[in-house]
């Protein structure tokens, strides 16, 4: 190809096209392209009325061909709204070859005429010294295995994963417990958005793990754990440890025969622990698989079971295995956990037998709880005359020990168990002291309903429940509508708990190095636009482990992370090639590489260091660590930068004042949106685009400084990863600038914002006047 | 839990304290000095206002005024670490630490202050820490708590009810700084468990307030007291209520006979300071140091040593309460 040989040339005999672009009067009506053209040396200099029209692409490619072109400069609008298409245009040549320079919105949009024109010959100077140091790079696409693991079996991994089997990619479900099915099994009925009635859930859910079971792209391994895991080139390594169940699910079927000769009685867990098991059990009879298991901790071993079972299924020695899965792809659908009622003594939880929790409710209403779904009051055989329910316990509270977050769910799940019981025990009073209804959307039309059929709502958070001398429980509040306190005499209490993230959340985020939130919460890429991704690339999130929310949203966050696992199967993924690359032969293995990479792209595999070109931003922070200069970043952008602040300072006028700006993609953007308002900002300012800031060195500022500069302003955007980094770096190269005779104050560091481009105008103006006072 | 400090202390003395339960400091003294804590008192240390400031008669530029102006008495006496007996004291000085430290023009407005007054004081930025610097004494205690158990002299008979009540402005205040529990507070008890005694533990309305609540004590009497006779009610069958603030201390101690009339209830609880405690089950003199002899409920404990000399005083003392109670 032409790139090759293109790039052994030296700089000066490389042929350079410069195309400038009048685009329709909004540059040739400011900048004078006459004067423009005759100042520039360069093998090719045309000027065209529309240079990104079909007519413009032809002009270009017939220049590069006929006149053998090696490199393209393009002087026209922001390479932000143009730069793909010019990339498309200069084809046969290689992409990376093609610079543009922003005549448009950062020079004749924000200068006037006389000073624009000027303006314009140094911003394609730099192009043109930019191009001569740029190499033929080619974007890096990279294929991931067609396979994902997804962590935890409740509604959402189990959304998520009959969604991506569909399309014949192998799913594992991987469940800690012994059936799939998650919480939502426990719960009894769900409230519907649209219709105002309550729905059994089960039967909702079971279509669904039915679905899960018959589908053979998924491999479902219940009683297992991921015990450890790591990332490398996008395929997840994961090691898992399956628990025995101590019977063969393939021989079982279920007769339970087994449960009925165990003698062994525990709490039921799938109750709330409000009933008992066998030691020899099944969740409960919709679980998957369809076979019963053993729970070793509480087992005898006295071999009853073994004795009566016909299919010789259990085996009583079974240990436990390990197995090795590589995934392209995981998804933490790991669920949440409830609040600890113990942490709010007042409410005596652990001393009064009548104050239960929600999902505690959940099961006594559930005809298949401890009650058969009679409502009775817990530890009498009495039902219950009057229930108050208690919101937002460990929910909305700054005090510690609790969430100052909403738990979302529980206006609803205390309004669809009040109506259950108004509907089955209409005589019943049911009470909800609440902080605020939070019903939105749909769901206040149920909350109406709710009112309709009688249930008494209070604004308030009790303060204590206590026993008063007649042993009746008593709600004390405050009614903060009336301003009156009541105490309220009750049959029993309802608790509304928090939501809080699980330990498998934590649990997994550890082992894969997935950043968490303040709340423990699995932290999304972004929270507003990329809700389902992670920090860690090829890893995703859905349903409670990302925060608390109903079925319908988990589902969709499902969906959702399922069509993000697309995306990367689908074909690879396509990566700009301007990553860091390591030289083996200089590598020491020193690892001091892995902790500096804020973007976790830098893991040690076979003792060997490796970069994931997918989680690589090309910030350059591992090359400056290495002692060994073994790490590298592909496209020659040391050199560009320096050949472009070269080109910038080239053929400076006496008495003329010349700031070189760094910005990355962001702050370029900030400095587009000022041209596009046509505000101004001195002349002086001449911006330099660069993939991260972190790629400019303090060696490039002194030489900027040194080569002519009279200042050098470095703009960062707060929420980049490399934000801190490069603030501390500004501030210890000030120090050293001044040991250089270096004013300091002539460097700037500052923080960007894409829609304060005024902020950023009125900042470029200060620090004009603030040099104009240093060197006067 | 946050560093606490065992020296340069000023024992912030504290009004209600000197005029009401003496015995409270001097216990607390007695206390530091078997403990090896270094402490002084200066007596140019003024009020922290906190009744006057809750009541509305100090506003919170003089409150801080006053608080920076014993925060450089504190400074200057190379004791700057200052440890409270009142929780109100605790409190306002925290809040004033804070604004001093956070808010340039009350700082520049309390040093022009000084300076129009020819005053040789100044307060500089972060000079006293809220959380470093202040502290409440039974944090102090607490911190030598395993020392403290050595020291214990007194057995006590094992069926007295104990209870704690720990003031508001300590646990609902400064909930981060707060040590042993802002929602199930506790520090008292593990202090009472120290001196080789047990708690009744969680009890209904144990995080209730007092009901003083400064100005309500006397322009709100009726919603004061009730608040006081709904916890003194959920205590009857305790024996001994620990405190930890002077104000507390006294709206149950002096006006519990009062409730019991009102609300035709019957009321045994003595109430204790949690420094006379252990002043005392250190073997600390009844009246020169704990200064039992000041409250109006008899502290009438059957304890292994002493006790003829308490039945003496308690004598003495329900004869004058009788006296007191025909007048009311």
């Amino acid at each position: 190809m032409i790139n090759k040989k293109t790039s052994n040339k030296d700089d000066s005999k490389l042929k350079i096209g410069v195309f400038i672009c009048r685009c329709g009067g909004n540059i040739s009506d400011t900048v004078d392209i006459e004067k423009v053209k005759s100042n520039i040396d360069a093998e090719v200099v045309e000027e065209f009325e529309n240079l990104c029209s079909i007519n413009g692409k032809k002009n270009i490619r017939d220049n590069i061909l006929n006149n053998k072109l090696d490199r393209v400069v393009i002087a026209s609008c922001s390479p932000i709204s143009h730069e793909k298409i010019f990339q498309d245009y200069v084809k046969p040549l290689n992409p990376y070859l093609m610079d543009m320079a922003n005549l448009r919105e950062q020079c004749s949009w924000v200068h006037d005429k006389d000073k624009s024109t000027a303006k314009a010959i140094t911003l394609i100077n730099a192009s043109i010294e930019k191009v001569k140091k740029s190499h033929p790079v080619n974007p890096i696409v990279c294929q991931i295995p067609e396979s994902v693991a997804i962590i935890g079996g409740g509604i959402s991994g189990i959304s998520a994963a009959l969604s991506i089997a569909k399309t014949d990619v192998k799913t594992y479900i991987i469940e800690e417990k012994a059936t799939i099915g998650g919480n939502m099994v426990k719960i009894g009925k769900v409230f519907s958005p649209v219709k105002i009635a309550e729905e059994c859930s089960l039967c909702l859910l079971n279509p669904l793990i039915n679905e899960t079971v018959w589908e053979d792209n998924i491999e479902i391994l219940t009683k297992t754990k991921v015990i450890s895991g790591s990332r490398k080139s996008g395929t997840f390594s994961l090691l898992l440890e399956k628990s025995p169940r101590y019977i063969d699910d393939a021989l079982c079927i279920a007769c339970g025969k087994c449960n009925e000769v165990c003698p062994v009685k525990v709490l039921d867990d799938f109750n709330e622990n409000m009933s008992y098991r066998k030691a020899i059990y099944k969740p409960f009879s919709q679980s998957y698989p369809d076979a019963y298991t053993i729970d070793m901790e509480n087992c005898k071993k006295c071999g009853n079971c073994v004795k009566i079972c016909k299919m010789n299924a259990i085996n009583l020695e079974e240990e436990k295995e390990l197995i090795p899965l590589n995934v392209g792809s995981v998804i933490l659908a790991t669920g949440h956990k409830l609040f600890n009622p113990k942490a709010r003594p007042e409410y005596g939880y652990e001393r009064y037998d009548e104050v239960i929790t929600q999902n505690e409710l959940a099961r006594i209403m559930g005809v298949n709880g401890p009650t058969k779904g009679e409502l009775k009051i817990p530890g009498s055989k009495k039902a219950p005359k009057r229930i108050v329910m208690v919101q937002c316990v460990g929910s909305r509270d700054e005090k510690p020990n609790a969430h100052k977050y909403c738990s979302k769910v529980c206006c609803m799940v205390a309004l669809k168990n009040a109506n259950i019981i108004k509907h089955k025990y209409p005589d019943t009073d049911v009470i909800i002291c609440y902080t605020d209804m939070r019903t939105t959307g749909m769901y206040e039309k149920y909350y109406k309903h709710c009112q309709d059929n009688g249930i008494r709502l209070i604004r308030g958070r009790p303060g204590e429940i206590i026993k008063n001398q007649e042993d009746n429980l008593v709600v004390k509040v405050e009614d903060t509508l009336t301003r009156e306190f009541v105490e309220i005499e009750t049959d029993m209490v309802v608790l509304s708990l928090a939501i809080e993230s699980s330990d498998g959340t934590r649990e997994i985020a550890k082992q894969l190095d997935i950043g968490l939130t303040e709340d423990f919460f699995v932290k999304e890429a972004h929270p507003k636009i990329k809700p389902v991704a992670t920090d860690v690339k090829g890893a995703f999130v859905c349903g409670t482990a990302q925060g608390p929310k109903d079925i319908t949203e988990s589902i969709m966050q499902a969906n959702a992370s399922a069509a993000k696992v697309f995306e990367l199967i689908h074909k690879g993924i396509e990566i700009e090639p301007f990553i860091a690359e390591i030289d083996y032969e200089l590598c020491n293995n020193c690892k001091e590489c892995i902790s500096r990479c804020k973007h976790k792209s830098i893991y040690i595999e076979d003792k060997e260091i490796f970069i994931d070109p997918m989680s690589c931003s090309g910030c350059g922070e591992c090359l400056s660590v290495c002692k060994q200069s073994a790490i590298t970043i592909q496209g020659n952008i040391n050199e560009k930068i320096y050949a472009t602040i070269k080109g910038m300072l080239k053929n400076k006028q006496k008495g003329e004042k010349k700031i070189i700006v760094f910005l990355d993609q962001i702050g370029y953007t900030a400095a587009d949106n000022i041209g596009i308002n046509r505000l101004q900002y001195p002349e002086s300012i001449h911006i330099i685009k660069v993939h991260s800031v972190n790629r400019v060195t303090p060696d490039h500022i002194i030489y900027a400084l040194k080569n002519g500069a009279e200042g050098v302003f470095i703009g960062e955007y707060p929420g980049d990863l490399m934000y801190d980094k490069v603030e501390k770096k500004i501030n210890k190269l000030k120090k050293y600038a001044e040991k250089q005779g270096i004013n300091p104050d002539r460097i700037q560091f500052s923080k960007v914002y894409i829609p304060y481009f005024t902020g950023l105008a009125q900042k470029f103006k200060i620090f004009d006047e603030k040099i104009n006072s240093i060197s006067n | 839990m946050k560093p606490i400090p065992d020296k340069n202390i000023l024992l912030f003395k504290s009004c209600l304290i000197s005029t009401e339960y003496p015995g409270v400091e001097s216990s607390t003294k007695y206390v530091f000095d078997k403990l090896g804590i270094e402490y002084t008192i200066d007596h140019d240390q003024s009020c922290c206002t906190g009744l006057g400031h809750y009541s509305d008669v100090f506003d919170q530029e003089s409150t801080t005024l006053i608080a920076a102006r014993n925060f450089d008495i504190a400074i200057k006496n190379n004791h700057p670490n200052i440890v409270t007996m009142c929780a109100t004291c605790y409190a306002i000085n925290k809040k004033a630490a804070k604004l001093l430290n956070n808010n340039e023009k009350i700082r520049e407005e309390i040093n022009t202050v000084f300076k129009e007054c020819y005053v040789d004081r100044k307060y500089e930025v972060d000079s006293i820490d809220p959380t470093e610097n202040i502290f409440h004494v039974v944090e102090i205690i607490y911190n030598k708590k395993d020392k403290l158990k050595d020291l214990i002299k007194i057995e006590l008979s094992d069926d007295l009810k104990i209870a704690t009540h720990h003031a508001c402005h300590y646990c609902k205040v400064f909930y981060n700084d707060t040590i042993g529990g802002v929602r199930d507070p506790n520090i008292l008890d593990k202090l009472v468990e120290s001196c080789n005694l047990k708690t009744v533990g969680w009890f209904n309305e144990k995080r209730t307030t007092c009901g003083a609540g400064f100005r309500q004590r006397f322009v709100n009497k009726d919603l004061s007291m009730k608040v006081s006779s709904e916890k003194l009610i959920s205590l009857k069958d305790v024996d001994i209520l620990i405190h930890m603030c002077p104000n507390c201390h006294m709206q149950f101690d002096r006006y519990q006979p009062y409730i019991a009339k009102k609300t035709d209830n019957t009321f045994k609880t003595m109430h204790i300071n949690i420094m006379q405690l252990i002043a005392m089950m250190m073997g600390a003199d009844i009246e020169k140091v704990v200064g039992l002899q000041t409250h109006t409920i008899p502290v009438n404990i059957k304890a292994i040593k002493n006790e003829d000399k308490w039945k003496k005083i308690n004598k003495a003392k329900e004869k004058l309460e009788r006296k007191k109670d025909k007048k009311l």
